[in-house]
């Protein structure tokens, strides 16, 4: 382990001897593991190894980077790198790298998710779960997928860190019908707090419900949204925090800072705590990563940011350091304070939307968005689910949609699935109101 | 790259009990810069190398990749996917479609090589395109730039006997704008991509269609009008005629979908043994012919063998309205009783290949667009599209005009703010009765595999007119 924290600390050490004003190297070693299934059988079962070094380095305002997977040319491509930054062009708006003597929070890794081989007993665990709620006929797909990663930090700048991140999520679909299908995913930082059953349960279970639906009608509703398909409205507002994204106008939230943008019940933070599957005690620039209340209350407070972007914001780095563009790690809704059977209640007439996909926007800046609810939707009448929908759009605004939450529940859940729900989320249940419904005319 | 150890990746594979074994390799040489607003913000050069197995063992396939050249590494890998395959327990065995070993090398040219030119070159050319569209007369409130270059040669071997060689380069771009007008807002987002050297910025002509669309969005803002709801009919450019095909001909006619492999991801098909579609259906009108042809020189999806050795050819997927062909790799051909067609492909070393598209397009007709406006007493034209999307079965779509006019008597009037397109695969393909004879193509990165495998596309296809359709 020091032998690697050496050999990074070398490239930073080579670099600077040429003339770098600042260097971050951070080496990455990963092993992870897949396994996917489809029609209730296992397709594939990959394997993957990596060891990357990837290097940053300023000379002048210029910021240059590469990767590093071969340590037998390391002089040479660190030589290559500066004389990329010599002829490369000045930016006059970096602001350089974190520093300071950071100490870090000791990280919890589970270590038994680096050794974890035999993962398809898992999935068949998953794919039972889901067929005793909604029958043996049930035909489920679905990823498995581990990571254990131990990533060595060092910055010219002062931090130094050693981090060991690992993570364990499944995702599952299950299908009663054709088009009678609900999804269920597992996502944990432990082996410990994972359990499968409760993926294959909940796509189950919306599955069953899901059977027979009839063509859905366009108009404005009332919605409950599942955390899954919460989720992915959180990755929305949380990718649009992003300095970065502010600074390009791909983001609602441009001009906003401590404005109202949500109703008081509403509090966001990004938290990238133990638990979570995007878990790190420090960000690409070695800056330690902390909880970062980013709406509060329902009023804007902060953009996620790094160096160079705080410093335009004359503001500090929040920890979320991308060496370019500052993201979000995992967002968080806090609960609310009535449970979930509770908040169906307030719904006289509305939809309780279970997943969505393919979230495409007319114009970042507006808000102005649709997206494919898919797998369970259904009509929800005095409170109580009444049959099964499909073929519906959400065509709405990103702005809207967040100012129209009325309730959340007690209730969340650990939510991570595939590009759609990404970065990972705590995520409750949540009623918006008055949500703009399409179809296909 | 290190050839031997691939080799010897395999011999070692092929001492294993295995159906089936091949071992890929993938050195990339990347560079990327992206500018912000004029500013460089970072240029990124790397070299990415690794090496993959993939093993059929008992009915099931295990995969494995690392990027340390060793054979000890090889070995390692070898034995890990043979293990994953084993420990799947398939009730029902997988096979491959026959294929016999091929021997070849396949390279594609470059009249300017990215290898000469130089950062300083790279950036200008860069810096030139975002001055000359943040200095055009109309306010570009935000502009963000990214170019990039991919040097990739590829060795692929298998138990049958094949070893392919490939040298490919890429260039690709792609550029957000936005423009301010009045207090509002309307952005655009173009992107470029080439199958060979620098020469592609020539063609591109960025510069003009960056400000184009910069003339365009602010057009849109201070002459634009709301459309009129109802049933009418559209004119479809050839940037709209492609995503189309692209993702409601290309996506629901790849095989794996349609076999159920990408149900909890990308999804299913409409398409489906026993339903209502299948070969021999009809699902559009008789002038819908849409091809996915991966041989076209320098397309951004050219490819001459695909990632499992199989020659690459054009695949007829609508053809004269009805479904004709799907898109196949060896195992989804098995399982279908054909043979693959070549659509197997992988973005690196580290993901294995599945069927994918490679340039999807409509092929032409034998109308003018000219002849195409001229029938039309009341419609629109959408010669662009922004926000669209399709559901996981790719029948219910939308796309939402970006440049669009309303048409009176044959003839363009004035710009429409964003109108809407919200309809089915089968109505939309259905509604085309006429298609114009000039063939454009646009360059698209294709989402599909998890974790995600991005992959260079290309969609196009003349202007197609539908009648009879619902625009909001």
């Amino acid at each position: 382990m020091t032998d690697i924290l050496s050999r990074t600390e070398e490239i930073v050490k080579k670099a600077s001897a040429l003339g770098a004003d600042e260097i971050i190297a951070k080496t990455t070693i990963g092993k992870y593991r897949q396994v996917r299934f489809s029609n209730n059988q296992v397709d594939t079962s990959v394997a993957w190894n990596d060891y990357t070094t990837d290097v940053a380095l300023s000379w002048k305002k210029r910021l240059v980077a590469t990767q590093i997977h071969d340590f037998k040319d390391l002089n040479r491509n660190i030589k290559k790198l500066f004389e990329l930054a010599k002829v490369s062009k000045e930016n006059p708006l970096f602001g350089g790298f974190a520093k300071g003597d950071f100490h870090y929070q000791t990280n919890k890794a589970d270590e038994k998710l680096r050794d974890t081989e035999n993962l398809t007993e898992y999935v068949f665990e998953a794919i039972d779960a889901a067929k005793k709620k909604a029958g043996s006929q049930i035909n489920s797909g679905g990823i498995l997928f581990t990571k254990f990663e131990d990533v060595y930090l060092v910055s010219s700048d002062g931090p130094v860190g050693i981090d060991r991140r690992s993570a364990i999520e499944l995702s599952i679909r299950a299908f009663s019908q054709r088009e009678a299908s609900g999804h269920g995913v597992e996502c944990s930082s432990t082996l410990k707090d994972f359990k499968p059953s409760r993926a294959g349960t909940k796509a189950g279970e919306i599955a069953r419900l899901a059977k027979n639906p009839i063509a859905g009608e366009e108009g404005v509703y009332d919605v409950i949204f599942d955390p899954l398909i919460f989720g992915s409205m959180l990755a929305v507002w949380s990718s649009m925090v992003s300095a970065f994204n502010v600074m390009v106008q791909l983001s609602v939230f441009v001009d906003k800072l401590g404005q109202k943008v949500a109703p008081e019940v509403v509090t966001l933070k990004d938290n990238p705590a133990s638990y979570s599957l995007a878990s790190r005690i420090f960000d690409d620039e070695g800056a330690p990563t902390r909880e970062n209340v980013f709406i509060d209350h329902g009023v804007l407070k902060t953009y996620l940011h790094n160096t160079s972007t705080a410093k335009i914001f004359k503001t500090e780095t929040t920890g979320n350091a991308g060496i370019v563009a500052p993201t979000a790690w995992n967002t968080e809704m806090a609960s609310g304070d009535i449970s979930e059977d509770q908040l169906f209640r307030e719904v006289d007439k509305g939809l309780y939307l279970t997943n969505t996909w393919y979230t495409r926007f007319q114009n970042y800046e507006k808000g102005d968005f649709s997206t494919i609810p898919r797998d369970g939707i259904f009509a929800i009448e005095k409170g109580e689910i009444k049959h099964s929908l499909k073929d519906l759009r959400l065509s709405d605004n990103a702005l809207r949609l967040l100012n129209n939450i009325t309730g959340i529940s007690k209730e969340r859940q650990h939510v991570h699935w595939w590009s759609e729900a990404d970065p990972p989320s705590l995520s409750p249940y949540v009623l918006i109101k008055n949500v703009h419904i399409t179809k296909s005319k | 790259m290190e050839e031997d150890i691939i080799d010897y990746a395999l011999e070692y594979a092929k001492s294993t009990r295995n159906e089936y074994a091949e071992a890929r390799a993938h050195n990339q040489l990347l560079e990327r810069l992206l500018l912000r607003n004029g500013n460089l913000e970072t240029y990124v050069s790397a070299v990415d190398s690794g090496f993959c197995v993939r093993i059929v063992a008992d009915g099931a396939v295990g995969f494995a990749s690392t990027n340390r050249w060793t054979k000890q590494e090889a070995k390692d890998i070898v034995n890990l996917a043979l293990n994953y395959a084993k420990a799947a327990k398939r009730k029902e065995k997988l096979v491959f479609a026959e294929e016999k070993g091929v021997t070849t090398k396949w390279t594609v040219e470059q009249k300017k090589k990215v290898e000469n030119v130089s950062p300083e070159e790279k950036t200008s050319a860069l810096a030139e395109i975002d001055k000359a569209l943040a200095s055009c007369g109309v306010k570009v409130a935000a502009r963000m730039s990214q170019c990039s270059t991919d040097l990739l040669s590829k060795y692929f071997v298998n138990s049958e006997g094949s070893r392919i060689s490939s040298f490919a380069p890429k260039v690709g771009a792609y550029f957000y704008i936005t423009v301010m007008e009045q207090g509002q807002t309307e952005q655009a987002y173009e992107q470029f991509g080439y199958s060979g050297g620098w020469e592609a910025l020539d063609e591109w002509k960025i510069t003009d269609k960056l400000i184009r669309n910069a003339e365009i969005l602010r057009n849109i803002i201070t002459k634009g009008k709301a459309v009129k709801p109802g049933t009418t009919d559209l004119i479809c450019g050839p940037e709209v005629t492609g995503i189309a095909a692209h993702e409601s001909c290309g996506h629901p006619m790849e095989a794996d979908r349609i076999l159920g492999h990408e149900m909890s991801q990308a999804g299913r098909s409409f398409i489906f043994n026993g339903g209502s579609f299948w070969i021999g259906t009809r699902i559009g009108a008789d002038r819908v012919t849409v091809v996915d042809d991966p041989t076209i020189e320098n397309s951004y999806g050219y490819y001459a063998y695909d990632d499992e050795g199989v020659r690459a050819r054009p695949r007829y997927l609508y053809k004269n309205g009805v479904i004709n062909e799907f898109l196949h790799n060896r195992e989804t051909a098995a399982k279908l009783g054909t043979r693959s067609n070549g659509s197997s492909r992988s973005t690196n070393y580290d993901r294995e290949a599945i069927v994918r598209m490679a340039n999807t397009f409509v092929a032409p007709g034998d109308a003018t667009e000219d002849e195409l406006t001229e029938g039309v007493k009341y419609g629109i034209y959408m010669k662009s599209f922004t926000e669209w999307n399709i559901d996981d079965k790719r029948f219910n779509q939308r796309y939402v005009g970006r440049e669009a006019y309303l048409i009176e008597d044959g003839e363009l009037k004035y710009p429409l703010v964003r109108p809407v397109i919200e309809t089915t695969t089968q109505k939309f393909w259905m509604s085309v009765d006429a298609v114009s004879k000039k063939v454009e193509f646009d360059a698209a990165t294709c989402g599909k595999g998890d974790p995600q495998q991005g992959i260079p596309v290309f969609t196009g296809g003349p202007s197609i007119r539908l009648r009879g359709v619902y625009v909001k």
